[in-house]
């Protein structure tokens, strides 16, 4: 069922997704989003603890889904066909 | 990695499928020992999931990563932020023992617990019941668009849908409390986070289990790409006896295959329809199986009807295909076994030791030290105490570390409830002809209701210098 366009897309923000699962736990355990509130920039001001765990996610998923797509794109625009590739296949 | 032995290519002839469009994979239901216990795995798994999250213990939720809180409830044990390494430890364990169970019988957990297999499992469960089996399924979707068609295809999805909000709830129900969580979606005021976290669980577990499938397995998976550096020559693997299987080929039920010039395998496919990766498993060990069982038990079946032995596809190693010994007890088993055994040992010593209360001394930033009563000395501290135990405790101050040392506050018991904390003023005072200079002290707080807990911490007592 992928096509070219559906595995890209899962290739982008499946990997991220993980990324992001592991960078919040660890972030996480080590900061309260409640003391980024309290103790951060202005930027934080009125952040709820939820919202800030939830925002957190959502940064490193973006960060992480920019880093992959960077990398999808690399791929799929490489001129040198990848090693794996049969040479007669169309591009 | 061990690729020549497990492919890590599409098992396709073609180089080019990992980009055509996969046909969409209709398993056929089957029935049989492996089935069963898949069965039994799903519904044990799935109860424990749906289940655990009411289960409560002491007054509280029994297991509850309470994340609003910041507090881990498992049970008897209340898990803080700074117990982390905990945490860690428990990954660590996870993830050795997925590869001691790989090593020792290949991908059980992909076949019979991982949640996408146990998910999937019960949507097409849900599938069947309202498109009916594989065959009417194929129909149902060639079939132009209906009331009736209407009817299955829109029941199907409304179930699903439903059960993936369900799911989502529960998900929720662990990060916070599951019954105010319920209380509030009946009340429908629930805030917008918790709902974005529903909507985005019931959204994955519709697509995954629904219409992904097995395409995460293949796609989407790392743990099926690199599994195969677990596996050795020992390891219980789902295969096909080729020997005894080829060449294949139709007969009659009862000829004898061997005057036919024939092997066992009757080549009714029966495998490849069973499979829920689509693959064939004659072709030998891909990365795609996900070792359900599923072809075991369709060709078990038909090698009953056939008259034949069962065990044409079944769990073996590569050594006993080959005729030769397999051994269970294996240096790659041992030092698995080891590293868990003393990542376990580690995790149950630090709970056992673990001390359910802490104790942060600030000196006083004002002065170093205060002249009272005329000849003595006052050090002033800002003392911070965790109560980490489940349950309220008394606590009682004392100060050691040099001679003359006494303690003016706090004088009386300390009560924390459980979980709080409590930020209190200490004075230290001593003679003055002895206190001169930096004495090094130990402020002890210890509980005086006979639990035991105890914490010792360090700090300095500061006189005017001699």
């Amino acid at each position: 069922m992928p096509s070219v366009r559906g595995l890209d897309v899962a290739l982008v923000l499946w990997p991220s997704f993980l990324a992001a699962c592991g960078a919040s736990l660890l972030f996480f355990a080590a900061v309260d989003p409640a003391l980024l509130r309290d103790a951060g920039p202005r930027l934080f001001a009125g952040l709820e603890r939820e919202a800030g765990y939830a925002l957190g996610f959502l940064f490193f998923w973006a960060v992480g889904a920019v880093a992959s797509a960077i990398s999808v794109y690399l791929i799929r625009t490489a001129r040198a066909p990848p090693a794996d590739r049969a040479p007669d296949e169309p591009r | 990695m061990k690729t020549a032995r497990v492919s890590t290519l599409p098992s396709s002839a073609s180089p080019g499928a990992f980009y055509a469009a996969a046909p969409k994979i209709y398993p056929r239901e089957i029935n049989g020992r492996f089935t069963r216990l898949r069965k039994a795995a799903v519904v044990v798994l799935l109860g424990l999931f749906y289940g655990l999250a009411w289960l409560n213990w002491n007054g509280h939720q029994a297991l509850l990563f309470d994340l609003p809180a910041r507090k881990f409830h498992i049970f008897g044990l209340t898990l803080w932020p700074q117990d982390f390494l905990y945490l860690a430890l428990l990954l660590i364990i996870a993830a050795l023992s997925l590869f001691f169970f790989t090593a020792l019988a290949g991908r059980l957990w992909c076949g019979y617990a991982c949640p996408q297999t146990v998910w999937t499992e019960l949507f097409v469960w849900i599938e069947q019941w309202t498109e009916g089996q594989r065959l009417q399924r194929m129909k149902l979707d060639r079939a132009p668009w209906t009331a009736s068609k209407l009817l299955r295809k829109g029941s199907k999805h409304l179930l699903w849908l439903a059960l993936a909000l369900f799911t989502g709830f529960t998900f929720v129900g662990y990060f916070m409390p599951i019954r105010s969580l319920g209380a509030q979606i009946a009340m429908l005021s629930l805030g917008p986070w918790p709902s974005f976290w529903i909507f985005l669980y019931a959204f994955a577990t519709y697509g995954n289990a629904g219409f992904l499938r097995e395409q995460v397995c293949k796609y989407m998976c790392p743990y099926a790409r690199f599994q195969s550096a677990m596996f050795d020559a020992d390891t219980l693997v789902i295969s096909y006896d080729e020997k005894r299987g080829e060449p294949r080929g139709a007969r009659r039920r009862g000829s004898a295959a061997r005057s036919l010039g024939l092997g066992d395998c009757i080549d009714c496919t029966m495998c490849v329809q069973a499979c829920p990766t689509g693959i064939d498993i004659r072709h030998g060990l891909q990365y795609e199986c996900i070792a359900c069982g599923a072809c075991i038990d369709a060709c078990d079946d038909v090698m009953d009807k056939m008259g034949t032995a069962r065990g044409l596809i079944r769990y073996t190693t590569e050594h006993a295909l080959h005729g030769e010994r397999t051994r269970i007890v294996r240096t790659r088993l041992v030092v698995y076994a080891a590293l868990i055994s003393t990542a376990l040992g580690a995790l149950g010593f630090l709970l056992l030791t673990r001390v359910p209360l802490i104790l942060d001394v600030i000196r006083d930033r004002n002065a170093l030290y205060r002249e009272v009563h005329g000849a003595r000395i006052e050090n002033a501290y800002t003392l911070k105490m965790i109560n980490l135990d489940d349950g309220p405790h008394r606590y009682r101050l004392t100060a050691d570390g040099m001679p003359g040392l006494q303690l003016i506050a706090p004088a009386g018991e300390i009560s924390l409830p459980p979980g709080s904390v409590n930020t209190l003023a200490a004075r230290l005072e001593a003679p003055g002809e002895i206190a001169g200079g930096v004495h090094h002290i130990v402020l002890t707080l210890a509980a005086i209701d006979g639990s035991g807990v105890v914490v010792h911490e360090n700090t300095r007592f500061i006189g005017p210098t001699p």
